[in-house]
Parts: structure tokens; C-alpha cells; sequence
């Protein structure tokens, strides 16, 4: 007898695994959109998930790929998550040895700890 | 058509030997010009290559100087090029590894008023640049002038790499609608980059370009390829084009280049706080 999945994972890449420090986590389903499985998300785990994925009025990001199975999501607000899926989320990655503009105005980097 | 002098049939040889490339191959890859935006950690692999298979004619676009904590990756550039503009030294590499290739360096920044000027001199174009202003700014410049682009972005032990056919395929902004806030995807100066991982990302740019340049193979069209270095894997997504996109959508509503930089810095109001950044 299979039992009924009762959660879904979550799969993080680049800057966001890297502020978890997790690859991947799970989180108790039900049912609800992409939307709702993201905020769920970040009721989770809080405030240094919240900023990656959310703008300060609540809004979803335009600069995200969220997969759903693998397979990209259109509309963040109305595509369904069932319990058993799983979400991948992505961000745009530039590279570079230009510091962002946020970094310019706070100073130095993690190489501080070393000089 | 001027033939092959022996000296070029040797230097060639392995290529002319593939049924794929073959003597037209090899002359198409003689004739054809390609723009590096960016001679850095991803600029430097795509160079080298492109330069050893004798594509013709390569653009190299970078206004910085070369920098000791650049030679980490940027194997573009040696320690005797230290302060200098990283075009130059770009050019000299190339055109000592190959003396079939003319470099030609673009000591300028790109941006609105010059891309489509100097893009328009190229075939193919492979975006390394070090900021999201300059990839959304070449991602439009290329749709606009219909030249296919090669984009890749690192970071620390991850890649991220697809293939910009305009009008045929999806184009970055179809991906990723707009920049990312200021901070929340952090500079490899800030996060870190293992050097050989911008080295598979490039190589894997240079492969995509010869195959446009060749018409061979399966284009990284549709396709957004994730390397992950520390696992050792490749992820495969499958993205659609957005016919609502604003820059190649049915329906554009950016149709001239803007100040992307500018426009990046206007959103610095909902910059991701700096401390969630490691």
C-alpha cells in the first residue's frame, strides 16, 4: 500500500542555497498555488529566505524561475502545487569582479576577515 | 576563395578531418566574426577556443584593466599584464596563439548609445560581462539587431548557460523579465568563484558559438543548462519563448535601448539587505 505524500521539497540554487545553506527543503502540503507554496516558504524560514523571493510590498520578484516538476511556471499566482511536487527556484547569476550596487555602498567583502 | 596555405591545413587539420566541419567548415570558421563581451573568467576560455579554431574575426569589449585577483580564472592574461586594459592583453593572446585571427578591442564600456554600433560588426556574439545592466543591455541589442548570443553567468561553483536565437527562440528576458534587486545576486568578488568553473561555463559558450557558426548540432536554443561544480552535475530546463516578453514578444514594448544601469540603480529601494548575502 503507497501512502499519500503530505509534503513538498523545495529546491535551492545559487545565491538563495547559498544564504540557506541547504539544497533542499521540504515543507507540509497541502494544497494551493506556487504563490502560496513560496510563501508558506518563507513563513518557514524567515527573514533571509523572504528578500529573495518577495519585494518589500509582498510582491513576487520578476527576476525568478520557479519550476514546478521541472517544468517552468507562467503565471507564479495560479499554477497549482499539489503535495509530492517539487520546486525549484531559481535566480539570474551575472559573475564578474565588479561589485553589485548594493555592495559599493556597504564596503568591504568576506575577504576582510583575512587581511 | 582563397585556399588553404599548408601551414593552415595542418594547424586545422584535426578539425578538417570531422565530417561536421570539414575544409567549408573550417573556411566558414575563417570567415565568420564573433564579439566577446567581457574578457574575463568567461570571456578568456571563449577567446582562447574561438581563437584556436581560427574564427576570423574577434571582438573583445572590456574597459577594465587586468588585475592580480583576476588571474585566478581570466587565463586570458598573464602577471606581465598587470594595469593593463584587458583588451589589449586579450588581443595579444589570442593573436600570438593564432596569427589567422585579427582582434579587435573595444576599450569602451557598452552601453545604449554604443551596442548596436558595434554589435552590428559581428555575427555572433557571447555575453561574459561582470553586471545584469550590460546582460540586459546585450540580451536587446542582440534581439533587436537578430544576432544569435551565447549567455552564460557564474557564480561561485554554479553556471548558468543558454542560447539566444531572436525570433526563434526564447531571449534572456523571456527568462528573467528583469535584473534582479542590487545585492541580491552577489559579484564573484563578493561570493567567490572557483576559477575552473568559469572555465567549464566558457567552454561550454565556445562550443555553442562554433556549432552556430558551423551549423552543426543542437543549439542551446529553448534550453537553460545549470552547472553545479561541487556536485559535478548538469540540469537541463526547458524554457518557452514569452510572447508577452517586452523585448521579443509579440507585442515589444522596449523597442531602443535605455540606460540599464540606471534603471538597475532604481531599484536599489528594494535592495535584499546586505547581511543575507554571505
Amino acid at each position: 500500500m503507497t501512502t499519500e505524500p503530505t509534503n513538498i521539497t523545495l529546491r535551492l540554487f545559487g545565491p538563495l542555497m547559498t544564504a540557506l545553506g541547504r539544497k533542499e527543503i521540504g515543507l507540509a502540503w497541502a494544497e494551493g498555488t506556487v504563490r502560496d507554496a513560496l510563501l508558506s516558504f518563507v513563513e518557514e524560514h524567515g527573514a533571509s529566505a523572504r528578500p529573495f523571493l518577495f519585494d518589500s510590498q509582498g510582491n513576487l520578484w520578476k527576476s525568478l524561475i520557479v519550476l514546478v516538476n521541472d517544468e517552468p511556471v507562467v503565471d507564479l499566482h495560479t499554477a497549482p502545487v499539489k503535495a509530492g511536487d517539487t520546486i525549484s527556484i531559481l535566480l539570474p547569476l551575472a559573475g564578474g569582479s565588479q561589485a553589485s550596487i548594493a555592495a559599493r555602498r556597504v564596503g568591504p567583502t568576506a575577504l576582510g576577515r583575512f587581511r | 576563395m582563397t585556399a588553404f596555405t599548408e601551414e593552415q591545413i595542418e594547424r586545422y587539420s584535426r578539425h578538417i578531418i570531422l565530417p561536421e566541419v570539414g575544409g567549408a567548415g573550417q573556411r566558414a570558421l575563417l570567415e565568420a566574426r564573433v564579439l566577446l563581451i567581457g574578457a574575463g573568467g568567461l570571456g578568456s576560455p571563449v577567446g582562447l577556443y574561438l581563437a584556436a579554431a581560427g574564427v576570423g574575426k574577434l571582438g573583445v569589449v572590456d574597459s577594465d584593466n587586468v588585475e592580480l585577483s583576476n588571474l585566478q580564472r581570466q587565463v586570458l592574461h598573464s602577471t606581465a599584464d598587470l594595469g593593463r586594459p584587458k583588451c589589449l592583453s586579450a588581443k595579444e593572446t589570442m593573436e600570438a596563439l593564432n596569427p589567422d585571427v585579427e582582434v579587435v578591442p573595444h576599450h569602451v564600456r557598452l552601453t545604449a548609445q554604443n551596442a548596436l554600433d558595434i554589435i552590428s560588426d559581428y555575427d555572433v556574439v557571447a555575453d561574459g560581462s561582470d553586471n545584469f545592466a550590460t546582460r540586459f543591455l546585450v540580451n536587446d541589442a542582440c534581439v533587436m539587431a537578430a544576432k544569435p548570443l551565447s549567455h552564460a553567468g557564474i557564480l561561485r561553483f554554479e553556471g548558468q548557460l543558454t542560447t539566444i536565437l531572436p525570433g526563434r527562440g526564447p531571449c534572456y528576458r523571456c527568462l528573467y523579465p528583469e535584473p534582479p534587486p542590487p545585492g541580491m545576486v552577489p559579484s564573484c568578488q563578493e561570493a567567490g568563484i572557483l576559477g575552473a568553473t568559469a572555465g567549464v561555463v566558457g567552454l561550454l559558450q565556445a562550443t555553442d558559438v562554433l556549432k552556430l557558426l558551423l551549423g552543426i548540432g543542437e543549439p542551446l536554443a529553448g534550453r537553460l543548462l545549470l552547472f553545479n561544480a561541487l556536485d559535478m552535475t548538469f540540469k537541463e530546463v526547458r524554457i518557452a519563448r514569452d510572447p508577452g516578453c517586452p523585448v521579443c514578444g509579440d507585442r515589444p514594448l522596449i523597442t531602443s535601448l535605455v540606460d540599464y544601469e540606471e534603471a538597475c540603480a532604481l531599484r536599489a529601494g528594494d535592495a535584499v539587505p546586505r547581511e543575507v548575502v554571505p
